[in-house]
């Protein structure tokens, strides 16, 4: 029996490539290419003093969200221009704020050694990077703005690329927090499930944002899913004159 | 020290010291008080300021009840001195605290934004807003129990040891602050009754009672809905909690 059958060449996985290397100062579009193409590199450098990063990362989630308010805001037209970017902008950034205490108390919980700083670095990246993937979803998102009156649609196209943003957030910001060495997803999974509550409440707190009404904010007090519930059958009025259904 | 409650090693039980002691209990009384009083404010401020110090008493009131048990049951099951047992326990309450206390701002802005207490979704909204917070509770009480099964774990002879420790102190401090919330009520303030510090009746009920009503009520007296609901929730409880009674079995390492 012949024995010398040549063998297959053994199998030999191809390296994940390797992200590409962080400049050594970070700024704005750094930090913007940073959050797109290297999120694991970003993270390391979070962990250091002095990446002067929170700032811009801030002003990367506020552009952007402005930019995505003003494309739900042209659903409505009129005063929603300003308004719901306005809205969306503030509503973010204080579901951010509240939930920030949480969040150092959870990765304390799962294990990391991340300070507070680092942490809001982190917070704020995870904003950016939601941001920024709403920026993309903007255009597809504006050309339905303008297809449709109904407001359940019209929410159900806000809320998921919201979904999805947060999903890449959420990835970055347990990245960070391994990075710290949490030894469990657990609660940071728990935390994301809380921010994610805060933010869908927040936007039935500022209402409204999608429809319109004759006042800025209204002072009718509801849960987000009765909110949802009530509205799924209104549409938005032919007419360009202000009503009372608050959206 | 935040930190170090919430990543507890060996050395937490080494300074049993009434300062030290002092310090935690200082730090959870001002945690829970935050978060109590988010609790009380959706029902009316002053409700709020009444639950900001009925939360710390509560917890006094259940260590110092069961004082002498658990140092007891800690010296027998565990081998711990008695000010290591409360250092212990206190310690693990100072890490449900501090969850509770770090929830606080979204809690206040939960009784900021629920329907208030004199509108016509008063009722449904008393019943989700009870529920909520039994669950960020319920959420932070396991979190509390993992860590004292952890500080007990760095101290005891075995695991089982532990756990079996922490079990008896679960059981006999459970037990006694379920029925201690009941007695401090009102802690949410049901919308019909009036805001109190505590009621005219306060040791009539019990708190599982109280819950399986509000669940009645939320579900539409729909018994059946209640207990499925429910079913979910105590398996959520159960899980993490066995998972760390009951390690797997490493492999053995050749």
């Amino acid at each position: 029996m012949n024995t010398d059958i040549p063998q297959p060449p053994p199998f030999i996985p191809t390296p994940p490539s390797a992200e590409p290397a962080l400049p050594e100062k970070l700024d704005t579009r750094a930090l913007f290419e940073a959050l797109l193409r290297s999120p694991r590199a970003l993270v390391q450098r979070l962990a250091d003093p002095g990446h002067g990063a929170l700032g811009r990362f801030l002003a990367i989630a506020v552009g952007s969200m402005l930019v995505f308010g003003l494309v739900l805001g042209s659903f409505a037209m009129n005063e929603q221009l300003w308004a719901a970017p306005l809205k969306i902008t503030a509503g973010l950034l204080i579901a951010g704020l509240i939930c920030f205490p949480s969040l150092y108390i959870f990765s304390c919980l799962a294990g990391s050694r991340a300070g507070a700083g680092q942490l809001a670095a982190t917070l704020a990246g995870m904003l950016a990077l939601a941001g920024v993937l709403l920026l993309g979803f903007a255009p597809a998102v504006w050309i339905f703005t303008q297809a449709t009156r109904s407001y359940s649609f019209m929410g159900l196209l806000a809320l998921i690329p919201w979904f999805v943003a947060l999903l890449f957030g959420f990835r970055f910001l347990k990245s960070a927090v391994s990075a710290g060495g949490a030894t469990s997803n657990g609660p940071v999974l728990l935390w994301a499930g809380i921010f994610l509550v805060v933010t869908l409440q927040m936007s039935t707190s500022l209402r409204p944002i999608i429809g319109t009404s004759e006042r800025f904010l209204t002072d009718e007090k509801k849960f987000f899913l009765q909110h949802w519930i009530d509205s799924a059958d209104k549409t938005l009025p032919l007419s360009t004159e202000p009503t009372t259904a608050n959206p | 020290m935040i930190r170090r409650l919430l990543q507890p090693d060996a050395e937490l039980l080494d300074d049993p010291s009434p300062g030290r002691i002092t310090r935690i209990a200082g730090l959870t009384a001002l945690a829970l008080a935050a978060y109590g009083f988010t609790t009380g404010f959706w029902r009316s401020p002053q409700m709020g300021v009444y639950v900001a110090l009925k939360m710390p008493l509560l917890v006094a009131c259940t260590l110092g009840c069961n004082g002498m048990l658990n140092g007891l049951l800690g010296l027998l099951l565990g081998g711990l001195g008695f000010r290591q047992s409360l250092l212990a326990l206190l310690s693990a309450f100072a890490v449900s605290a501090l969850i509770l206390g770090s929830l606080s701002p979204v809690t206040l802005m939960l009784a900021l934004d629920a329907p208030p207490p004199d509108s016509e979704y008063a009722a449904s909204a008393h019943s989700g807003y009870l529920l909520f917070h039994v669950l960020l509770i319920a959420v932070a009480g396991i979190a509390g129990t993992l860590s004292l099964h952890r500080i007990l774990r760095e101290r005891c002879a075995s695991t089982s040891v532990a756990s079996i420790t922490m079990l008896a102190w679960l059981a006999g401090n459970g037990i006694l602050g379920m029925q201690f919330s009941w007695i401090l009520r009102p802690f949410f303030g049901t919308p019909r009754l009036t805001v109190q510090f505590l009621r005219e009746d306060p040791m009539n009920g019990s708190f599982l009672e109280a819950v399986w009503h509000a669940l009645n009520r939320f579900t539409g007296g729909n018994i059946h809905i209640a207990l499925f609901a429910l079913v979910p929730v105590a398996f959520l409880v159960a899980v993490p909690i066995l998972r760390t009674l009951f390690p797997r079995s490493q492999p053995a390492t050749p």
